[in-house]
């Protein structure tokens, strides 16, 4: 294993297809056409490949980062199918990165209602981008699908299931917020 | 023609001697088919706005049209509106059947058919398989299931409810949703309150209600409605 080698496991994993199909692979081991059929099921609406072929650039990079191994005896055979897993490593690699994420999307909203308070003094421009906020939560609560609540359902319905309620969640909680937001701008407008 | 037309409805709630303002103005048209959800917090007048859209109470201006005619001049509720009570009363009707079966009697109609209407609408539901239970003895879900088929044996054009799925337990709360997306479906307009916006999913229009103003109004031709289930 050469000096660059060792470089590239050091820096940071940025691609997020690279992470999603991590996600994929531990949840069940796979080979990679099965994997990017997979993924559009998974995470369509979310994240796209650009081509199947996506799919075998980042289990080269996985596997490289030793957070994916191919299965012994799974190459053989007329047409050979190598099947991956998930490694320790990537295991743990991806747990992290979800917990990064959950700190990273906190920061996001900070900072949107921080510079939403630049409108102090124009509380009408305010209001109105508070509107806007209200009007997407809306539309995006009406078009979330109601999640598949069969009985049996396996591991891919029931992360369809999670992430539709951790939507659905986030934009309660985003629609109670702007109400708070609207009336307290309103307050400092009716104080000027 | 809209089935349902609330036009500048303003209503004022006195509590204890003090006087606010449930619902300022609101204007709201429902179409037939249509699952609409109006989502608000607490003291957000959203179950005052259920009751006005159902004529169980009067507005204090604005007008209630339901096919173009004044709520305050004929009576729809029960025939054309059904307003969804989660709420069984009276010892008279201990079983499930007999809840949904006592609206059609008190109609005149014969126990017979009534009986089969009240078992076709617990199917409609889901909730046959309940018809010889206590209605005492039901958990939440099954209570507001059974509350909707006692409201479809009147073969309602709009369905209104408040709060579907308050109380119920979480893993159910889908399958209610469910359940009033569907009746929509089939042609009958929904009209629900949510407390919570997890409540907003199915809908073919959400919106907010907020010190008495309704906002967020999406128009349907742009929401995009995603169905529920994958068709086969």
């Amino acid at each position: 294993m050469g000096e660059g080698h060792a470089r590239k496991r050091a820096a940071p994993m940025r691609s997020l297809v690279n992470w999603a199909l991590l996600g994929l692979v531990i949840d069940r081991p796979s080979y990679a056409y099965e994997l990017a059929q997979r993924f559009d099921r998974t995470y369509e609406n979310a994240i796209a490949l650009s081509s199947v072929s996506h799919v075998y650039i980042a289990l080269t990079t996985l596997e490289e980062r030793g957070f994916v191994e191919e299965i012994e005896g799974t190459r053989m055979g007329r047409q050979p199918r190598p099947h991956y897993r998930a490694t320790e490593a990537g295991v743990e690699a991806y747990r992290d990165s979800l917990v990064q994420q959950i700190g990273e999307d906190r920061q996001r909203q900070r900072l949107f209602v921080l510079e939403l308070g630049a409108f102090a003094r124009i509380p009408e421009i305010a209001l109105d981008i508070i509107d806007q906020v209200e009007r997407s939560c809306l539309a995006e609560a009406g078009k979330a699908p109601l999640p598949d609540m069969e009985p049996g359902a396996g591991s891919t319905a029931l992360m369809a299931r999670l992430v539709a309620e951790e939507n659905r969640r986030a934009i309660g909680a985003k629609l109670a917020w702007a109400q708070y937001a609207r009336q307290s701008f309103r307050a400092l407008r009716t104080r000027e | 023609m809209s089935l349902l037309v609330i036009d500048r409805v303003t209503k004022t709630l006195r509590e204890g001697g003090r006087m606010s303002v449930a619902l300022r103005e609101v204007t709201l048209e429902i179409d037939p088919g249509e699952y609409v959800v109006v989502w608000g917090l607490r003291c957000s007048g959203r179950s005052t706005l259920m009751r006005i859209a159902a004529g169980v109470e009067e507005p204090d201006r604005g007008v209630v049209r339901y096919e173009g005619h004044d709520l305050r001049e004929r009576e729809v509720l029960g025939e054309g509106i059904g307003f969804c009570q989660k709420r069984f009363g009276s010892d008279e009707c201990p079983t499930v059947l007999d809840q949904v079966m006592v609206g059609l009697l008190a109609r005149g109609i014969p126990q017979p058919v009534a009986r089969t209407l009240a078992e076709a609408a617990l199917e409609r539901c889901g909730a046959l398989g309940l018809a010889r239970a206590s209605a005492a003895s039901l958990h939440e879900v099954e209570r507001v299931c059974v509350a909707i088929a006692r409201v479809l044996t009147h073969g309602p054009r709009l369905l209104v409810i408040d709060e579907p799925t308050n109380g119920v337990e979480l893993l159910k709360r889908d399958s209610v949703l469910g359940l009033l997306r569907s009746i929509a479906d089939d042609g009958t307009a929904v009209l629900a309150s949510a407390g919570d916006a997890t409540e907003l999913s199915g809908a073919d229009r959400t919106l907010a209600l907020s010190d008495g103003e309704l906002r967020g109004e999406t128009v349907p031709a742009f929401a995009e409605v995603v169905p529920l289930r994958r068709t086969a």
